[in-house]
């Protein structure tokens, strides 16, 4: 009962760096050389980094044309939705008065139009899309079946509310003749969703596959029609599908449309004349008070001609620069003090 | 185990039958068998789980994980929440699993110790947790009770037997327990064996100080008190065997009814934090109601038209009831804010300073062995914020050692350590102590330095002879020798029992004594010596003499005493003598030393014949005994020739002094608390340098009414202003030409002032009208020293402080009088290594050594409060940063509380990408070397005045949060807005966003963390960097198309990253981000260094305190020889042994010799001795939880 508990050294801690708190390490510290010498490179870093952006960002062009309201007709007849079947076109003459050198892209642009909401962006089937089970609709409320609880293909909000404008560049060569201006409408999206995220049950006979299943409400024909020319185009791997699937991040959005074929007249890009849109107008945008446009772009290594990206950079620098001087003046100034203080 | 506690209906009274266990299990007493654990394989689950949950955090993550499970409102998969509860659940499951282990451990330990057992009439070896009530049990010298006994009988005569309660009282004095006459002749087994008394007692208690029951044995009634009961817990000591009675076993034993459950301490970050998050809640609600009211207005303007695309949900009647579930949705995805991380990172980084406390090779005590312990593991950053230490005398400041240290025989002083040139040696340099080989009877242990004392006792000077003469003659001490020289002493006060070894060893050996006899063995001759009177030692008197007859029948009271009662009773021819022995007991007292004079009378035959026989008649008188017999005694101590002064040295605990100095510099006020009396414990306020020569007044407060409490209080505080108002001035401007301008006014001004209060005006200074007046008189004074107090006047004082002041308080002590002072201060620390261990068993932090005090506060305890709050900082700040960008995206998405990040994005942020580099930054974390927070004092500063975490520093934080997600939701917003890549496909969809914005904010954080992490060491590196690579990792996983093909719904990310982190677009969006995030924080902390440096400031401070404290460290030398303060008679130990010895009732006699004793007189003697004790109220013994009454 008495035995003290035995007194052996191993209760003494041991002596290693981290039990003593001892480990080597090295101190951050603020001092003057550093800190202003990072902010001088910082804003010379951003100042160039601006510089460049705007630079590239101006050597784009862009047109856009909205034609919300221009094709106020169509804009009107799709209001009442028993219309669906009425076709509408409307066409828009534009003059381009510079060319648009190299890849010209084109794209529609939505106004207004929440892509981002929490129940629309939840409103898809991945497993139905990559074509392993075409019924599956779980994840597709509010549009998982129609009426007669046949599985809507392919479901979902996303799916049903897809931009089925269709938009045609034509070129007038002289004022009387036009062409119609060769677009691609291939390596509109990205690899991964074309060969990962979006796939086919198989390649031969859609209809067969889609058996079962019924199309979307908003849509004129099911999904194995949208593009019967091509069969690469058609079904879950048609193009415009791909990408109007991925739901935008803010309710203006623009998405690809189709890029210029380069050949014949358009070797060089969109050569400066008159163009006109021969647009098909399906998708009702007045509704829910959006609007929309037609965009025709090219590109350079960093997007588009948005200077956003280049004036923060080049405000960020600025603003730096200046930060380093006030904090140089101030630095020096309390340096001098202290030394007077130090050595009175 | 689980057979330990059974719920039994009260008890009205106890029965318990000697040697019949049968009789005795009718009544289903508890076993002597403890359980404190608290769960067991089965139900620690379900209980630890109950326990859990009521922790409101917890509950509040259940309650969010509910809300995830229903459809409508859930904007986040329920393993968003999950995950981190279950993980932290785990957590916390885990260490109380290892904590109940511990205490199973423990439990065991105890159960199983071996105790003797009488079972049919044979000793048998039983464990603890198998003796039961009504078993008699036989302990030896040295062993811990078992359980409440009566004791029956002892070794010692009369069935006395001493014990020591340290662990209950925490009195380390040894206590006499004495067994009733009838029983205590039952010395051997046969007879025990034949006992079968029953005792009818009092149900268990929890008062330690009383007891009533009644034995019936033989058709006879026998009264019981508590001075027949020996309790659990109690050590016996100096009595070779006795025998007990099972009365209460185990849980109901005194000892375990007293420890209660300990209270759950909460540090005042816990509170701040409490706060803060309560105030987040708030701030949380009130954005779910912003965001709700937002989406109400939207559905109704547009969502109503949207419809056609996005129909509501069919439970959605109207845009209002769709806003009210929105503001369900938003509080989901909003909760991070307060992430239920916070409060397992907080315990994570406290348990790791814990155990770096645990790990402190300078805290580990060399000489006992014993490493410095956190046993709580939840007050670490509290240490950093340490205002007011209260600390215990005993033990604690100093070994409570007695040493024998200088003497001063006849004008000579002795005992100054001299090396070899001749030089007083400082310390560590001492030579070979003095060789007491000549005296076989010497104790090995003692060690004297001065040979020229021994000298003197060889060369036979007949003062220095008569000295210690007087030391071995005039005591109470008993001795005791097992063999031939082989001595024990049993001294009543460990000062008695060092004068007394001081004498054996230089030849003057106390070896017996009768009740008319001490025999001394003087230079190896045993002379015996009639003792004809103890004059006793009492509180008032402050001296005690003995009268004896030397073998040539010279009469000589021999007398030791104050120096101050002492110097008035001496012959006036000692006047010479009287001046340099003046001169040496200032220089001991200045030293610290405990002092004693000493002195003796001749008296002539009929003289004493004559006084004796006064003496007889007025210890006979009814009335007024004690006074008349106190003049009697008065009369014959008068005329004395002085012989010299002992001193004797309270053992200080190593580096006390420079302890409290450094801590006193660190702006820490330190009270002592003490049981001891007034003298011992100024003289100890002196010598480790609490109280100086230099302070302006020492105020003594010792009335024993409330009015004249209240009036010494009011002049203690009228001096203190007038003396800064007259004397202010001019000393201010002294002080300013002297030194320099940093000496705040207000320090200079006050002056130094210290307290001494005693219990009993404490009990007064205490009450309700007057507590705040003390409050304000003691902690305008430097130093506060409190005596003579009770354990729970400990508690209270450190109540008042913690009431009134808002301070933290940490109390220190090592007996169990100062549990209710430890349990009761925000921080409790025990000194371990000492024979009690309650102290101990109710701190949160424990140590061998007083001196570990510095390092557990400036160093362990700075570091904890500077990591915690830079660990809290930075957490609210990355959480309100990755938070909030929900929110300014709620106005682009419709309020329709869709998130911006991906989900398995939101559960690893808190617990994977970004916990790590902050608990490393909270761990490992220092801002200056610990030598520096040494020497440097002040750098404790702004724990005291909680600068680092406030809710001033809170806001910064939240402000920086805000303002990143701000950057972090907009810029990526600008780009975005109109961005394609460089081929024309799209990058403005929600999942690039959605991953640019995730990307730059572990960036942004990780670089911020960076920022933070004052110290770079591997472990920071490796996780720093490690979190970023496991981010791009995980990153890179979730979008892949592996895991896209097993979970297409799942993981709707694929190809996500590959194609947006791709693009320079984004990457210069990062850059941007970053950039803006972190530039303004690193011109904002470099113009602070330069416009406020505290650091710089604090340094530039210290440095100036350093100088003074080198020059400090001189004066304390100086002052050290120069000190006027005079100790008082030091004895700790009480009156009423001089009775004991004189009648004789603890020597070991034949029974013939003492036959005349009755037991009337015997009992008697016991109430004479307990009348005593009560009677001197101010003693701690007194009553542990009764105010005292003047």
């Amino acid at each position: 009962m008495e035995e003290t508990p035995p007194h052996c050294l191993s209760r003494l801690p041991d002596n290693s760096a981290l039990k003593q708190q001892e480990l080597p390490a090295h101190q951050l510290y603020f001092t003057a050389t550093r800190v202003l010498s990072a902010f001088f490179t910082m804003g010379i870093f951003c100042l160039c980094m601006g510089i460049i952006l705007i630079v590239s960002a101006r050597s784009t062009q862009e047109i856009e044309i909205n034609y919300t309201r221009t094709c106020a007709n169509c804009a009107k007849l799709r209001e009442t939705a028993s219309n669906f079947d009425k076709e509408c076109t409307c066409s828009i003459p534009f003059y381009l008065s510079e060319k648009m050198m190299g890849n010209v892209y084109m794209y529609y642009k939505l106004h207004g139009f929440h892509q981002n909401l929490y129940r629309y962006i939840q409103s898809r089937s991945n497993r139905q899309l990559m074509g392993k089970d075409v019924k599956a609709v779980e994840d597709c409320s509010p549009f998982k079946t129609s009426n007669s609880n046949t599985p809507i293909v392919p479901c979902g909000a996303i799916a049903n509310s897809m931009f089925n404008d269709t938009i045609i560049l034509s070129y007038n060569i002289n004022s009387s003749a036009q062409i119609k201006v060769p677009m691609l409408k291939s390596g509109l999206t990205w690899w991964t969703d074309k060969y990962i995220k979006f796939q086919n049950p198989s390649f031969k006979n859609l209809a067969d596959e889609f058996r079962g299943t019924t199309k979307p409400p908003n849509w004129p024909n099911p999904i194995y029609e949208l593009d019967e020319k091509d069969p690469r185009n058609n079904g879950f791997l048609n193009e415009d599908f791909i990408v109007w699937m991925p739901g935008a991040a803010f309710p203006t959005f623009k998405k690809l449309y189709g890029r210029l074929n380069q050949t014949h007249h358009f070797k060089e890009g969109l050569p400066a004349g008159n163009y006109s849109f021969n647009i098909t107008y399906n998708f009702p945008v007045t509704r829910f008070q959006g609007e929309k446009s037609v965009v025709l772009s090219t590109l350079t290594w960093c997007g588009g001609n948005s200077l956003f990206l280049g004036l923060a950079y080049t405000v960020t620098g600025a603003v730096t620069w200046l930060a380093s001087f006030a904090m140089m003046a101030i630095h020096t100034m309390l340096k001098s003090k202290k030394r007077s203080f130090f050595h009175q | 185990m689980a057979l330990c506690a059974k719920k039994r209906p009260p008890e009205e009274e106890r029965r318990a039958r000697a040697n019949d266990r049968e009789y005795n299990e009718k009544f289903q007493y508890a076993s002597n068998c403890i359980k404190t654990s608290k769960y067991n394989i089965l139900t620690f689950l379900p209980v630890n789980l109950f326990e859990q949950f009521q922790e409101v955090a917890n509950t509040y993550f259940l309650f969010l994980l509910i809300l995830q499970l229903i459809p409508q409102i859930s904007s986040l998969s329920w393993f968003t929440t999950i995950v981190p509860l279950v993980l932290v659940l785990t957590i916390t499951a885990v260490k109380d699993a290892t904590d109940d282990y511990f205490r199973h451990k423990s439990d065991n330990q105890v159960n199983n110790r071996q105790s003797q057992v009488l079972i049919n009439g044979i000793l048998q070896q039983e464990q603890w947790m198998n003796v039961c009530v009504g078993d008699i049990i036989k302990l030896e010298n040295n062993q811990f009770v078992a359980a409440d006994l009566l004791l029956l009988s002892s070794s010692e005569p009369h069935g006395l037997c001493y014990i020591e309660t340290a662990e209950l009282d925490g009195e380390t004095n040894m206590k006499v327990r004495q067994a009733i006459p009838i029983t205590s002749e039952l010395g051997d087994i046969s007879k025990l064996a034949k006992f079968d008394g029953e005792v009818i007692c009092e149900p268990p208690n929890n008062k330690l100080d009383k007891f009533s029951g009644t034995l019936y044995w033989k058709e006879d009634k026998f009264p019981l008190s508590n001075q027949n009961m020996l309790l659990r817990g109690c050590v016996l000591r100096n009595t070779e065997w006795c025998f007990g009675l099972v009365i209460f076993a185990g849980p109901d034993t005194k000892l375990m009814q007293n420890s209660g459950r300990t209270k759950f301490k909460r540090t005042s970050i816990d509170r701040l934090m409490n706060t803060l998050v309560l105030w987040i809640f708030g701030f949380l609600v009130c954005m779910g109601v912003i965001l709700a009211i937002g989406n109400a207005i939207w559905e109704h303007e547009v969502g109503t038209r949207f419809q056609v695309y996005l129909p509501w949900d069919e439970a959605v009647d109207s845009a209002f009831f769709s806003g009210f579930l929105s503001f369900w949705s938003y509080i989901i995805i909003l909760n991070t804010v307060v992430p239920i991380s916070l409060y397992v990172s907080v315990e994570v980084i406290r348990l790791g300073h814990s155990y770096f406390i645990n790990w402190d090779k300078k805290m580990f005590c060399m000489k006992k062995r014993t490493p410095a312990e956190a046993r709580t593991t939840t007050l670490n950053e509290e240490l950093g914020q340490v205002e007011y230490i209260f600390s215990d005398k005993t033990g604690t400041l100093t070994q409570n050692i007695m040493v024998f240290n200088k003497c001063s025989i006849y004008g000579r002083s002795y005992g100054d350590v001299f090396d070899v040139l001749g030089h007083k040696a400082e310390l560590g340099e001492k030579p070979e102590p003095v060789d007491f080989s000549f005296n076989p009877l010497a104790d090995k242990k003692f060690l004297f330095w001065d040979p020229s004392l021994l000298e003197a006792v060889k060369i036979g000077d007949p003062h220095t002879h008569e000295f210690f003469r007087l030391l071995s003659l005039c005591h109470t001490v008993m001795s005791e020798e097992k063999n031939e020289g082989e001595l024990y002493y049993k001294a009543q006060s460990p000062d008695e029992g060092a004068l007394v070894t001081a004498a054996r060893n230089f030849g003057f050996v106390f070896r017996s004594r009768t009740p008319k006899t001490i025999t001394v063995h003087e230079m190896g001759t045993a002379i015996t010596y009639q003792l004809l009177a103890i004059l006793d030692f009492n509180n008032i008197r402050k001296r005690m003499s003995v009268i004896v007859r030397n073998p040539e029948g010279k009469i000589r009271l021999y007398c030791k005493g104050a120096d101050t009662i002492l110097l008035d009773r001496l012959h006036h021819s000692t006047q010479e003598l009287l001046n340099t022995t003046m001169d040496h007991l200032n220089e001991y007292a200045g030293e610290g030393l405990r002092t004693l004079v000493l002195a003796y009378r001749d008296l002539d035959e009929e003289y004493y014949e004559e006084w004796a026989e006064r003496r007889l008649q007025a210890s006979l008188a009814q009335d007024s005994r004690e006074d008349r017999l106190a003049s009697i005694y008065e009369e014959v101590e008068n005329n004395m020739m002085l012989l010299g002064a002992t001193a004797i040295e309270d053992k200080l605990q190593q580096g006390v002094p420079e302890t409290i100095a450094l801590l006193t510099l660190a702006n820490i006020k330190i009270w002592v608390l003490t049981g001891d009396k007034q003298e011992t414990a100024v003289n100890i306020g002196y010598s480790c340098k609490m109280l100086t020569d230099d302070m302006t007044e020492v105020f003594i407060v010792t009335g024993h009414t409330v009015l004249e409490v209240r009036e010494e209080l009011r002049k203690a505080r009228e001096k203190m202003m007038d003396s800064s108002r007259s004397v202010g001035n001019g000393f201010t401007y002294q002080e300013k030409l002297s030194s320099s301008k940093l000496t705040s006014d207000l320090e200079a001004v006050a002056g130094e002032y210290a307290l001494v209060i005693n219990g009993h005006s404490l009990a007064h200074a205490l009450e309700a009208d007057m507590e705040l007046e003390f409050l304000e008189t003691a902690c305008a004074c430097k130093a506060v020293i409190c005596c003579r107090v009770t354990p729970l006047q400990k508690a209270q004082v450190v109540e008042l402080v913690k009431k009134y002041k808002k301070a933290v308080t940490l109390a220190i002590g090592d007996g169990a009088n100062d549990v209710s002072m430890i349990k009761t201060a925000h921080i409790g620390v025990g000194i371990s290594g000492q024979e009690g261990i309650q102290a101990v068993l109710a701190s949160d932090y424990s140590f061998s050594q007083f001196k570990f005090l510095q390092r557990l506060l400036l160093v362990h305890g700075r570091w904890s409060y500077l990591r915690m709050c830079k660990f809290l900082c930075y957490f609210f700040y990355k959480n309100f940063a990755f938070t909030m960008v929900h929110f300014w995206f709620g106005f682009f998405c419709g309020f329709s509380a869709q998130t911006v990040y991906d989900q398995y994005f939101i559960t690893l942020y808190n617990i994977v990408y970004t916990s790590l580099p902050v608990l490393a930054m909270g761990v490992f974390d220092q801002d200056v070397p610990e030598q520096r927070s040494m020497e440097y004092p002040k750098l404790y500063e702004p724990g005291q005045l909680n600068l680092l975490f406030n809710k001033r520093e809170f806001f910064i934080c939240i402000a920086q949060g805000i303002y990143t997600s701000v950057l972090m939701f907009f810029i990526p917003y600008g780009v975005f807005a109109e961005a394609t890549r460089d081929d024309g496909t799209q990058l403005a969809d929600y999942q690039s966003f959605a991953v640019t914005v995730a990307t730059s904010l572990v960036i942004v954080v990780s670089v911020q963390i960076g920022l933070d992490t004052g110290y770079w060491t591997a472990i920071n590196h490796f996780f720093i960097w490690g979190s970023l690579a496991v981010y791009f990792a995980i990153l890179f996983a979730m979008h892949s198309n592996g895991l896209f093909d097993m979970f297409p719904n799942q993981f709707r990310f694929v190809g996500n990253a590959q194609n947006t982190l791709a693009q320079p677009t984004v990457w210069l969006t990062i850059v941007l981000t970053t950039v803006v995030c972190i530039m303004p924080v690193v011109a904002f902390r470099f113009l602070r260094l330069n416009l406020k440096p505290d650091l710089s400031d604090t340094v530039r401070y210290t440095q100036l305190v350093r100088k003074k404290q080198k020059a400090q460290h001189r004066c304390m030398r100086r002052v050290g020889r120069t000190g006027s303060r005079r100790s008082g008679y030091a004895f700790s130990h009480q009156e009423g042994f001089g009775e004991l010895i004189m009648s004789g009732k603890n020597m070991r006699l034949s029974s013939l010799a003492l036959s005349s004793f009755t037991t009337r007189s015997s009992s008697s003697w016991i109430e004479s001795l307990r009348r005593k004790k009560s009677d001197s109220a101010s003693s701690p013994s007194g009553g542990a939880d009764k105010p005292l009454k003047g």
